[in-house]
């Protein structure tokens, strides 16, 4: 049973689904973590980094990847990562020089960008765009919606 | 049916001719389509249609190949199914969807050229030759080559859809050099002939591309591919002659304005 809050934003909102985790079977065997750089967060990362020099990259809300299941095996594997929250996280202008910086010097591949449903979460979007449209290069930016409860809503190339 | 997933569409369409009239009514072309070897399966893969949609289709053909019969229609597990009605593109597909807009124009405009054709008068034959020099470069050069050296890399190339591209491909160049021929010899026939050949054959080939090859492709690719595409499409675009394509875009303009081809010509 899903319980919902009165009223208020709705990325705040308090939803309770642990009876679908309650139900789900008991899973076995360990899986390997497929992180393969470190820092993540969005200010503390180098665009300078190797790990990022023509990569795929992964600019994922902070949520994310406590939302979805398989968010390693099927989503940060093969990919660099950066993390940020659009919604709490201060001096976002240095994110879209960072986004601008990797496409421009770090000449990634492409920009896939991963939020939450939630209507705030959008703005990590708008960050990517910003720092497209100012840098130099032109890339591919796909943007991946996730449901609270970590289904993929939509997928989709940002045109 | 497993059987008949398997089975070749021509093969199935020779002894049921039925089935090719009920793939027509959905848009599948297998009728006119001169290889004809995808197995019905793959058919389905490629086309991907609605789930529901392709379950009444199935149904429908099980019911030519065993009438009477309570057949159970197996079901297709895919991902990335479409919902009826979307057809977006990645960024390196909608720049192939994009340049087929300007082919398109020229190629509407082509029966207006026929009705005109002049081979005797040098303004008639100037039509003819900056017609054939767009087909050339734009369509050609430009187009074609960026999908058959680049993108078509990225696939098997013994695979039945695109053995048919490629041979679209071979068929507009041949159309092509016999318009010049025509053009040497002054010859309106041959010239109307090959124009209104490559008028039908691109229609459809466009289409075909649009609807159904790179929907196909963009759900093989991988997301690290469509970056390499992008780029390499940019690459080649960096290098070809800026003032060609320019001059290519006036001279579809100028065909326009000339035959008064109106925009709902060209969807
Ligand atoms: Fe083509
Ligand atoms: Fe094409």
């Amino acid at each position: 049973m899903m319980k919902h809050g009165m009223e208020g934003c709705p990325g705040s909102r308090m939803q309770d689904f642990s009876k679908k985790s309650a139900d789900a079977k008991e899973e076995t065997g360990k899986r390997g973590s497929q992180l393969g750089q470190w820092p993540i967060q969005l200010h503390l990362v180098s665009p300078m980094a190797p790990y990022y020099q023509k990569s795929d990259v992964l600019l994922s809300a902070d949520c994310v990847a406590y939302s979805v299941g398989d968010f390693h095996k099927d989503y940060l594997k093969g990919k660099s990562i950066a993390i940020a929250c659009p919604k709490l996280d201060e001096g976002q202008d240095i994110y879209v020089e960072k986004i601008k910086s990797l496409i421009d010097d770090a000449q990634i591949n492409t920009l896939t960008v991963m939020t939450m449903q939630v209507p705030c979460c959008a703005g990590l979007v708008a960050v990517a765009q910003k720092g497209l449209q100012s840098a130099k290069r032109k890339i591919p930016i796909k943007s991946i919606v996730v449901s609270l409860q970590g289904d993929i809503i939509s997928e989709e190339w940002v045109q | 049916m497993e059987e008949y997933l398997n089975t070749p569409i021509k093969e199935i369409i020779t002894k049921f001719p039925k089935v090719g009239e009920i793939l027509e009514e959905y848009n599948i072309g297998c009728v006119p389509c001169k290889v004809g070897s995808c197995l019905l399966k793959d058919i389905m893969e490629i086309h991907n249609l609605p789930e529901n949609e392709e379950r009444e289709l199935l149904r429908r053909i099980a019911q030519v190949i065993y009438p009477g019969k309570k057949i159970e229609i197996p079901r297709i597990e895919r991902k990335n199914r479409r919902k009826a009605g979307d057809l977006t593109y990645s960024p390196p597909m909608k720049k192939l969807v994009d340049e087929h807009v300007l082919i398109k124009k020229l190629v509407a405009a082509i029966p207006k050229i026929i009705k005109n054709l002049d081979p005797e008068s040098e303004k008639g034959r100037e039509v003819i030759r900056k017609s054939v020099d767009f087909i050339r470069f734009y369509a050609d050069k430009y187009h074609h080559a960026k999908e058959e050296e680049i993108l078509f890399k990225y696939f098997d190339e013994n695979l039945d859809i695109l053995k048919v591209i490629h041979e679209d491909h071979e068929s507009a160049r041949a159309h092509v050099r016999a318009i010049l021929e025509g053009l040497d010899k002054k010859d309106k026939g041959k010239i109307a002939e090959h124009l209104m050949a490559y008028h039908e054959l691109l229609t459809e080939h466009i289409k075909k591309e649009d609807e159904i090859l790179y929907p196909w492709m963009d759900r093989n690719l991988s997301t690290a591919q469509v970056g390499e595409l992008f780029s390499k499409f940019n690459e080649a675009d960096g290098a070809t002659d800026k003032e060609v394509i320019g001059n290519c875009k006036k001279f579809v303009e100028e065909l326009e304005k000339k035959y008064k081809i109106k925009k709902e010509a060209v969807k």
